[in-house]
């Protein structure tokens, strides 16, 4: 009887010594941040289309080598929000597939529309990744760690874009830029084919 | 049996229990020291503070120094209605609505005062009424808000000024960049905030 007592006794002790499970870390903020960081470039339409914004914007020289990356931050900050608030948007996926083939055929023809028409275009289709993005987004995340790291991700793509396209002030540098852009282009091709 | 299996349950809801805080502790400091870093380290204030240093910092001297004390007016009678207990649900959001407005002047490097000044007001008064203290005695919870109004007043004094000095292209460049990025995490922030409430119902 005081061994089947004892055998009770094992459970509770087993009770005792555990601790609770979290979804994610206690503070949030590490794994917020770093989801959020992850979240544009786990995409590679996203990816490509945000690297185009970069190689343009060095492709055109100043002022479009900063303000291409202003714009878009910005106007893709408001689409996430439309998103994260459940306000629809036709074609999301369409438009963002087309922003790839867009931007990419700009950089591959050496487009060098006026300034404020390469920033409209930018902002427009920085509103379907935003909205694509924020549709996403966890609700009850870590809201400014995820926020930081998404922007930041952003910030960083088109930094590498932007220093890649500086390689078009040579002649050699140019070809791959443009060659660069028919791939982001090619790219785009892909995805408008799997979406239609 | 029963009683053993009563306790053990107690006690392990007892030891699963850890102390609500309205921001993450920081262990060990308290007083004015507590204040600061309860104040700054918050990421929504840290934030606000870089935006309005900057937005500050390209002022003319006269504008910046008035615009500094419509913060600091608004700071302490912040600071005073929340000693008073004078609880608010929306100090955050009105907070980062002023932050995002003032990444979007920056990064159009458009920062009439007229805007800036009464953004000012709004920062000050939000970012005082989120710093609530959380301290055991009604002393340390004065000295924690005295902490919070001297780190928030010296760390943009600092950013404004320090700021005022680099007027170079490319720190304006940078300038800009840096108000998009701040006004893109302000508006996702705030947009997730409202619909993680709306999605879960609560007010606060």
């Amino acid at each position: 009887m005081k061994n089947l007592e004892r055998i009770h006794l094992c459970p509770l002790i087993l009770l005792l010594m555990t601790s609770p499970a979290f979804a994610h870390s206690e503070n949030g903020v590490g794994i917020d941040f770093v989801g959020g960081f992850k979240h544009p470039i786990s995409g590679l339409d996203h990816l490509v289309a945000m690297v185009a914004v970069g190689l343009w914007g060095a492709f055109l020289g100043v002022p479009a080598i900063w303000l291409l990356p202003v714009v878009f931050p910005l106007v893709m900050a408001f689409g996430g929000a439309l998103g994260v608030l459940g306000v629809p948007l036709p074609g999301v996926e369409t438009g963002i597939a087309i922003s790839a083939i867009a931007l990419g055929a700009m950089v591959a023809f050496a487009a060098r529309p006026p300034l404020w028409i390469a920033a409209i275009l930018v902002g427009a289709f920085a509103i379907f990744h935003g909205h694509a993005h924020g549709t996403e987004l966890p609700v009850g995340a870590d809201a400014i760690a995820y926020s930081m790291g998404f922007v930041i991700a952003t910030g960083m793509l088109h930094v590498g874009g932007i220093a890649f396209g500086t390689l078009s002030r040579w002649p050699a540098g140019r070809i791959a830029v443009r060659a660069a852009g028919a791939i982001i282009a090619l790219i785009g091709v892909g995805f408008l084919g799997h979406f239609i | 049996m029963n009683r053993a299996l009563g306790g053990a349950v107690l006690a392990w809801l007892l030891v699963l229990t850890t102390s609500a805080s309205a921001h993450s502790q920081i262990m060990g400091i308290g007083g004015v020291p507590g204040g600061v870093l309860h104040a700054l380290l918050i990421p929504e204030h840290g934030m606000s503070l870089v935006a309005l240093g900057v937005a500050l910092g390209r002022q003319d001297h006269t504008a910046r120094r008035f615009a500094a004390l419509v913060f600091i007016v608004a700071l302490t009678a912040g600071l005073v209605a929340i000693g008073l207990a004078v609880e608010t649900s929306f100090a955050t959001d009105a907070l980062l609505a002023a932050t995002a407005i003032l990444g979007l002047l920056i990064a159009a490097a458009w920062l009439p005062p007229l805007l800036v000044l009464p953004l000012a007001a709004v920062a000050g008064v939000m970012f005082a009424l989120d710093s609530p203290p959380e301290a055991n005695s009604t002393d340390e919870a004065v000295r924690m808000l005295i902490g919070s109004g001297i780190g928030a007043m010296l760390a943009l004094a600092l950013l404004a000024e320090g700021s005022s000095h680099f007027r170079s292209a490319a720190v304006r460049i940078v300038t800009r960049v840096l108000g998009s990025w701040i006004a893109a995490i302000a508006i996702l922030d705030l947009s997730l905030r409202i619909a993680t409430r709306l999605a879960t119902g609560s007010i606060s």
